[in-house]
């Protein structure tokens, strides 16, 4: 593949779209291919070329495909995204869906590279070039087409679906993504797409669950995402489990430290052992410690929502110590103040006990009268998972 | 210039997104996307020349149809027929752009410092003036000409320090304006329309302070974040500032109020409000019903016995209002007073009717902070 000659290059591509091969047709126009490191394939001007062996609009792709090699080799990934947006739509057939995957997948690649190598690049071209890039994937088609089922472009739903994703995630416009589920929710094949873009999938719309707070849902997504996710992509699962422990922990699951240990997570260590001894000193230290990491996730404000968990979980402990049902306010007072928890005041410890009464972490009653808080004999702490 | 590329980038009638998405989404469709870089290296970007806080021709016309506003005629002519225009109270209104209208004609833009110099004439004369009345009509033509500052400056790229100016005193207005004219009615004034502009300003703002240093940015992050209490969107940008930003004072101070909102602290919300300054209690002020309400909500089951009491005046303590007050901010909840206490109960508890509760009427930790501020020094940021 790097030593063939332009004619020889461009037979093949003519055999494989003649005999539909998608497929193979899909490695010869992908970046992923060896041939794009061919010299010979990088021209700036083929279209004569191409016009001669190929067909339209066949012969227009391939010659913009090849002035993308061209621009790749100058690494000049601005021209390389402009060539690479040329790509047309196939009216009829889904066998060329493989070529768009690939074509696809390079588009965002290029968006992405622009972004990050011109380091004067104002936001604003980014958006112009993702903006394009959506249109362009819209334009394919897919989601318009009638065909039957087995040639249905339908196929390709998916695959576009999880681009749009990555792509609305990265400019954080999460929004954008609900007419996308709302498509796929109301799409009959949801479940007869291959596993590994199911995963991508279930991964986003668990984040996205996670951002509106639904944390029931989200904790099924991601759970599904990481459970199906392939053994051998340990990247991809550290990175749905980022997202799932957050959850997990909201709804008083505590990962343990060898799973930490196994995904190279040791960032929530302190925080799980904080929430579950409510130990709200360490929570704050481990959450000052680690913010960038996890403000660059996205996860940080989701795990200061944990705050209401160690605060149950450190009330439970003085009502284990105090052994009674009547227990006085000045004692949480006193545990908040031991906390180090600043300008706290009875006022606010009633709020919070309330809150968590309100919240169903505590059974029971506050007496204003009395100071205390009055607590049911059976039970007064009921289980996370239950009311959550 | 070719017309249909100069109303292309100049759609100002789509309020969605920011001016950088706006003026993009006209190009896709043809692919014009080549055609504006080539564009933008030819240097074609339109300079304004008019010197004046409105373009002659727009004057005259105006003059000449009987459409001056009342605040830009000629004081003596009011009564006239045709009332004369005067030319240092007149103000390029906004215009919708349409087709077949240039809207970049050099000599209906205003400079940069022009522009500067209508927004004051605009908060000094305008809207800090003592005497023009109702504040209302003060705010209709504050906004519309506003509007159209940003509208030149939209159309000649105006960036930087110059563009930073406009917006800070856009957007005090606009939340100053949100507060006072809270309450009145639907004809006079729409919360929505405010609050839609407010956002556009700010988003614009926020973006100008990506690059180069500004001295007020902590202020105006500070404001967005109060402003937009409870928006992950907002509170996921204000996390992803840089430390030094994020940890001032007055930035520290709205993370905690936001903090609290997140945990549903209540008590500790309106505590830490007291300490606010006047602008940032405006951009707070509409959140407080919703604050008020989760009190009494989280309260009614917290404190949900039949024998138990709750002093009144502790609640309206904690709730930042005086006795009476609280009274009716109670019963449109459904919860039980008895003389001087009282009684929550999780059953009794109830959401207000809609329209039952004005907020107006429950300004006062507002009111308070205002003092002896003018409304100048409130624009301008002198406080």
């Amino acid at each position: 593949m790097a030593h063939i000659t332009i004619n020889q290059y461009l037979q093949q591509v003519y055999e494989a779209i003649d005999n539909h091969e998608g497929s193979f047709c899909a490695e010869l126009l992908s970046f992923k291919h060896p041939h794009v490191a061919n010299p010979r394939l990088q021209l700036a001007s083929p279209e004569e070329k191409c016009q001669q062996v190929l067909e339209v609009p066949y012969d227009e792709m391939v010659a913009a495909h090849l002035r993308c090699t061209y621009a790749v080799s100058n690494h000049d990934f601005v021209e390389a995204y402009k060539c690479q947006t040329a790509f047309q739509s196939h009216k009829e057939e889904n066998w060329a869906l493989p070529v768009m995957f690939a074509v696809t997948l390079d588009l965002r690649i290029f968006a992405n590279n622009v972004s990050e190598h011109k380091l004067l690049c104002s936001k604003m071209l980014l958006i112009q070039m993702i903006f394009q890039a959506e249109q362009q994937l819209s334009l394919m088609g897919c989601f318009r087409v009638r065909a039957g089922i087995d040639d249905s472009k339908k196929w390709g739903m998916l695959f576009l679906i999880n681009q749009l994703f990555k792509i609305y995630f990265k400019i954080n416009k999460l929004h954008l993504c609900k007419p996308l589920i709302r498509a796929i929710d109301s799409s009959n094949l949801k479940d007869d797409y291959s596993m590994a873009q199911r995963v991508t999938y279930k991964y986003y719309v668990g984040r996205k669950a996670m951002f509106d707070s639904d944390y029931k849902p989200a904790e099924e997504y991601l759970s599904f995402s990481f459970q199906h996710c392939h053994r051998s992509s340990q990247r991809n699962k550290r990175m749905i489990l980022i997202y799932l422990l957050p959850v997990k922990m909201l709804l008083g699951h505590m990962p343990n430290h060898q799973l930490l240990r196994k995904y190279d997570l040791m960032q929530f260590a302190d925080v799980t052992k904080a929430v579950s001894e409510g130990n709200l000193l360490l929570l704050n230290e481990a959450l000052a410690k680690h913010e960038t990491f996890f403000i660059r996730c996205g996860i940080f404000l989701i795990l200061e929502k944990l705050k209401i968990i160690t605060y149950r979980n450190l009330f439970k402990k003085v009502y284990q110590l105090l052994k009674t049902h009547q227990l006085p306010l000045d004692a949480f007072l006193v545990a908040l103040k031991m906390m180090q928890v600043e300008e706290v005041d009875i006022d606010e410890v009633q709020c919070i006990l309330a809150n968590l009464i309100c919240e169903g972490h505590i059974k029971g009653y506050i007496s204003h009268q009395h100071q205390k808080l009055v607590v049911s004999k059976a039970n007064p702490f009921p289980l996370l998972s239950s009311s959550s | 210039m070719n017309n249909k590329r100069a109303s292309c980038r100049v759609s100002h009638s789509r309020r969605r997104g920011q001016p950088v998405e706006r003026d993009w989404r006209q190009h896709h469709n043809q692919g014009v996307w080549r055609e504006v870089q080539e564009e933008r290296r030819q240097e074609s970007i339109p300079r304004g020349v008019c010197l004046s806080m409105c373009p002659i021709r727009e004057l005259q016309d105006r003059e000449a149809q009987n459409l001056l506003h009342r605040f830009e005629v000629l004081s003596g002519t009011e009564r006239e027929r045709w009332p004369r225009a005067d030319p240092s109270g007149v103000v390029k209104e906004y215009a919708r752009p349409a087709a077949g209208k240039d809207s970049t004609r050099p000599s209906d833009l205003r400079p940069p410092a022009v522009l500067l110099k209508t927004v004051f004439y605009l908060v000094d004369n305008i809207a800090a003036s003592p005497t023009l009345r109702p504040w209302t009509e003060v705010y209709d033509f504050v906004f519309d000409r506003l509007r159209s500052v940003r509208q030149d400056m939209i159309i000649q790229r105006v960036s930087g320090a110059d563009c930073v100016a406009v917006l800070e005193r856009t957007v005090r207005f606009l939340i100053y304006a949100s507060y006072r004219l809270c309450g009145e009615p639907l004809r006079l004034y729409d919360p929505r329309i405010n609050d839609t502009h407010l956002q556009e300003s700010l988003s614009w703002l926020l973006e100008c302070y990506t690059s180069g240093k500004h001295p007020n940015q902590e202020e105006f992050q500070a404001l967005g974040l109060l402003y937009n209490l409870g928006s992950s969107r907002a509170t996921q940008h204000t996390m992803e500032l840089p430390e030094r930003i994020r940890s001032s004072p007055v930035m520290h101070l709205a993370l905690s109020v936001s903090r609290a909102f997140m945990e549903r602290n209540p008590v500790r919300l309106l505590r830490l409000a007291h300490s606010l300054d006047f602008l940032q209690s405006c951009a707070l002020h509409r959140h407080l019903e919703t604050c008020r309400r989760d009190l009494l909500l989280i309260y009614s089951h917290g404190h949900s016995s039949k024998n138990c009491r709750f002093p009144l005046h502790k609640l309206a303590h904690i709730l930042a209002l005086d006795v009476p007050l609280t009274n009716q901010l109670c019963q449109a909840h459904g919860v039980e007073v008895h003389g001087n206490s009282v009684v929550f109960s999780k059953t009794s508890f109830t959401e207000p009717e809609a329209g039952k509760l004005q907020c107006a009427h429950f300004h006062d930790l507002v009111d308070r902070k205002q003092r002896d501020l003018t409304v100048g020094s409130i624009i301008h940021g002198c406080t």
